[in-house]
């Protein structure tokens, strides 16, 4: 039984598939239960339209994973993508500037955007929905300044396929969004960082007390998050071959709600970021089939809403009978 | 008159009896005295009187009723907690009258006058300072806690008051109001339960005093039928059983630490030092100051003045970080809090403190991770499924096990270990008194040992300090170590007069 697939789905759920099976469950559950309701859901086509979107939604879910985990959040999240992509459309249609160049500076405007927040928030010792609530504002704001709200046309052919093309079937997004896990499933399960980051979600006295610089910790995962969604921003500008002033301005909300319908406590400590991802899919299946099971296009919202709720109402739930056990 | 009694109280927790069959009569117009050390059961009684806890045997009765868990005759029972419990952005007379349906302040619609002109009597009863407009946040600690008073009186129900060590942060004439309020009460034929660790304060009331030890009924009186010594015998039981003495024998080596003249967050002029292979306890009251000590030369809490040398080298008080790098380490009385990570396994919370060993170039290296687990959970004798299990799910014996476990891992010089043994079974108790013992004979390790029990101390350590108001009040060697002589200067009385009362 416990061969390599039993190995590489241990590995894949950071350790703990115990933890994670519930929600893995559910998503086979919700996925099996798409194929009957709609005959158009097991379709390639379909299936790359769900690819393509969860892309986007699972690089910022895990992004946003990496702060629950600290018990903070980022509602600054979409802004920061969106302030990434305009830097990159940017410096590539007014200032021809090299294609991964022009990436790499995106990218790092999203990590400087985190750092400004984690530097804020420790350095103030302020609450992080409130602080990244003002940060949103002002990043969006930056935002609209330097496009005038005006979107950007007219990126090069040679970099849009990075958002729009796809590589044996698959989207190419779908890649950078394994990339971003891969790399935040390192982090989280087998770096010194990634420990203190479980620390100091768990106690940050605690933490202290075993030497744990927990301002640098949470700086840190704040510039790791802000990377992450400049890409995610950055490869929707691609797939859309302009950046608009509306880019991420839809994410915050799944970003946040992904993870917790995987198991990571808004409380901080508990859960992977492998739950993050799975807790993605299943919005992104249950978005999906609502949509071709015909339901009223202004159920959806509804729809979606409920999930989330149900979701944190089920963790609850679980958590308490976890601890009479 | 009885106007409350308890009946063969038994209250458990997992892993401890807190109380064993205790009965308690309060008669109306008495200022009934519960004395007794830290852990004997004072606090557990005091919230099954006032309804808090429900008992696992026994009755309790008001005005001559059983009266049960919930029961809306427990608000005859008006009760001062020990801790500060006030809402500090509200006003004083806002905090008097909260909930508003016990007091005289009873309307749907909120008037802030009325409300803060009914406030004053309370207020002139107590001689409080502070207007009824004030906001709480701004008043001084020692009248916030005659607010806590006002409060519970402002109850137009109660019979009885209970009273958890309120002098504990008042000064002189504080104390003296309160008792002038307390006399009056008594007049008034209300009944006073009155926990206290002071014993001048028992003789001051001079009414009926109840001693409790491990959570049993340890002596009952008249207070002018008894003495001093009479309470002290009762409180500390029998001398300690000297078959289990855990007091490192081997010599002591060189001096590790050197503390002249420090100070800090409720605490001044502290000066002691340490020495290779002994155990340095450390006595005094919950909040006399021992924690905030030795949480200020590890680097958590601020320092004000003095110095500090380890080892002969001048120390920095930089953080936590600096401090385990040189070797000196600390283990928090708050095991929850400041201690274990609850939601992670045993071997993140083994290896949290040891990342840079476990690890290379900020990657984990899992051998070497499981590797210090096994060695803590088999060095330590740590029962745990595995290193797997979430530490969570590990007796509060276990769960300090791993801690200490953790912490000899990073081989300190010195050790402070703060109330070590805090809820945990008798049984857990003794492996951990082993523990100490060995870590200082063996790893020749310099032990500060914070504790509230003074039999643990008698039985752990080689000298012991000890702390009263954030002062150093004395120190007993292991020859001069006897129950009462620790008891007593815990308490404040003994060889050196009381420090001068300061705020």
């Amino acid at each position: 039984m416990r061969g390599g697939w039993g190995k590489l789905l241990e590995v894949l759920a950071g350790r703990k598939l115990g933890k994670l099976s519930g929600v893995l469950g559910a998503f086979v559950l919700i996925f099996v239960a798409s194929c009957f309701i709609s005959s158009n859901f097991l379709t390639g086509y379909n299936l790359a339209i769900m690819a393509r979107d969860l892309a986007f939604i699972g690089i910022v879910a895990i992004a946003q994973g990496l702060l629950l985990l600290l018990g903070d959040i980022d509602i600054s999240i979409g802004a920061i993508a969106g302030l990434c992509a305009v830097v990159c459309a940017k410096l590539l249609v007014d200032y021809h500037l090299n294609p991964v160049l022009a990436m790499a500076v995106g990218v790092a405007a999203g990590a400087l955007m985190g750092c400004i927040n984690g530097f804020l928030i420790t350095g103030f010792n302020l609450n992080s929905l409130v602080l990244t609530i003002g940060t949103q504002t002002a990043f969006t704001g930056l935002n609209l300044l330097v496009t005038r709200g005006r979107t950007i046309v007219g990126l090069p052919e040679n970099v849009t396929f990075l958002g729009a093309g796809s590589l044996i079937g698959v989207p190419i997004p779908v890649f950078f969004m394994i990339g971003v896990f891969l790399v935040a499933l390192f982090i989280t399960t087998k770096t010194v960082f990634g420990r203190k980051l479980y620390a100091v979600g768990n106690s940050r006295e605690a933490a202290k007390i075993v030497g744990i610089k927990e301002d640098n910790v949470r700086i840190t995962a704040y510039a790791i998050a802000g990377t992450f969604s400049g890409l995610a921003g950055i490869l929707m500008a691609f797939r859309l071959i302009s950046a608009q002033t509306a880019i991420g301005q839809t994410w915050v909300l799944p970003s946040i709600a992904a993870p917790v319908i995987g198991g990571i406590a808004t409380t901080g400590g508990i859960g992977t970021i492998s739950g993050a991802l799975i807790g993605g899919a299943i919005m992104g299946v249950i978005g999906n089939i609502i949509v071709l099971g015909g339901v009223d296009v202004y159920w959806q919202q509804v729809f979606n809403g409920a999930i989330v709720v149900l979701a944190i109402i089920i963790d609850s739930l679980t958590r308490r009978i976890g601890k009479k056990a | 008159m009885i106007v409350l009694q308890a009946n063969g109280i038994t209250k458990r927790f997992p892993g401890v009896l807190a109380l064993d069959k205790v009965d308690l009569a309060v008669n109306s117009g008495e200022a009934h005295c519960v004395v007794g050390e830290n852990g004997a059961g004072k606090s557990t009684l005091v919230k099954v009187l006032t309804g808090l806890y429900r008992a696992d045997e026994g009755t309790v009765s008001i005005g001559g009723t059983a009266v049960h868990h919930g029961d809306p005759a427990f608000r005859a029972v008006a009760y001062v907690p020990q801790e500060l419990n006030l809402f500090g952005h509200m006003t004083v007379a806002e905090n008097l009258f909260l909930p508003f349906d016990q007091s005289g302040v009873r309307s749907p619609i909120f008037s802030r006058r009325r409300c803060e002109q009914q406030a004053l009597a309370y207020l002139d009863k107590l001689q409080m300072r502070a207007s009824p407009g004030d906001e709480v946040n701004e008043i001084p600690v020692a009248e916030q806690q005659l607010l806590q008073v006002a409060r519970a009186l402002a109850n137009d129900k109660f019979q009885v008051l209970i009273l958890d060590e309120p002098t504990a942060s008042l000064t002189k004439p504080e104390v003296d109001r309160l008792f002038t309020v307390i006399d009056l009460l008594r007049r008034e034929g209300k009944a006073i339960v009155f926990i206290t660790h002071k014993l001048e304060e028992v003789f001051r009331l001079n009414d009926v005093v109840t001693v409790l030890r491990n959570g049993q009924l340890a002596g009952h009186s008249r207070v002018d039928q008894v003495s001093v010594d009479w309470i002290i015998k009762r409180m500390t039981g029998k001398e300690v059983d000297l078959e289990q003495v855990y007091r490192p024998t081997k010599p002591p080596g060189k001096t590790l630490l050197e503390v002249r003249g420090l100070a800090g967050v409720r605490f001044q002029d502290v000066g002691f030092s340490l020495r290779e292979g002994e155990i340095l306890g450390f006595a005094g009251l919950v909040g006399a100051g021992r924690t905030e000590i030795m949480q200020t030369i590890f680097g958590y809490l601020p320092q004000k003045r003095g110095e500090v040398r380890f080892l002969g080298e001048p120390w920095r008080f930089r953080d936590p970080s600096y401090a385990i790098r040189k070797g000196l380490l600390y283990l928090s009385e708050e095991r929850k809090a400041q201690g274990i990570f609850a939601h992670l396994s045993v071997q993140d919370n083994v290896c949290s403190l040891l990342l840079k060993q476990v690890s290379r170039a900020g990657v984990l290296d899992s051998s070497k991770e499981r590797a210090k687990t096994r060695s803590v959970i088999e060095g330590y004798n740590v029962r745990a499924r595995s290193g797997e299990q979430e530490i969570e799910f590990l007796s509060g014996g276990n769960q300090q096990k791993v801690l200490i476990g953790r912490t000899m891992e990073a081989s300190p010089r010195v050790l402070f270990l703060d109330e070590p043994t805090r809820g945990i079974d008798v049984k857990a108790k003794d492996e951990i008194y082993a523990l100490m013992k060995r870590i200082a004979e063996e790893q020749r390790v310099g032990i500060v040992l914070i504790s509230s029990e003074l039999e643990e101390l008698l039985k752990c350590a080689n000298r012991i300090i000890t702390i009263y108001h954030g002062q150093i009040h004395g120190e007993l060697q292991a020859n001069q170590l006897t129950m009462e002589r620790v008891l007593s200067s815990v308490i404040g009385i003994g060889e050196q007069p009381a420090p001068p009362a300061r705020a």
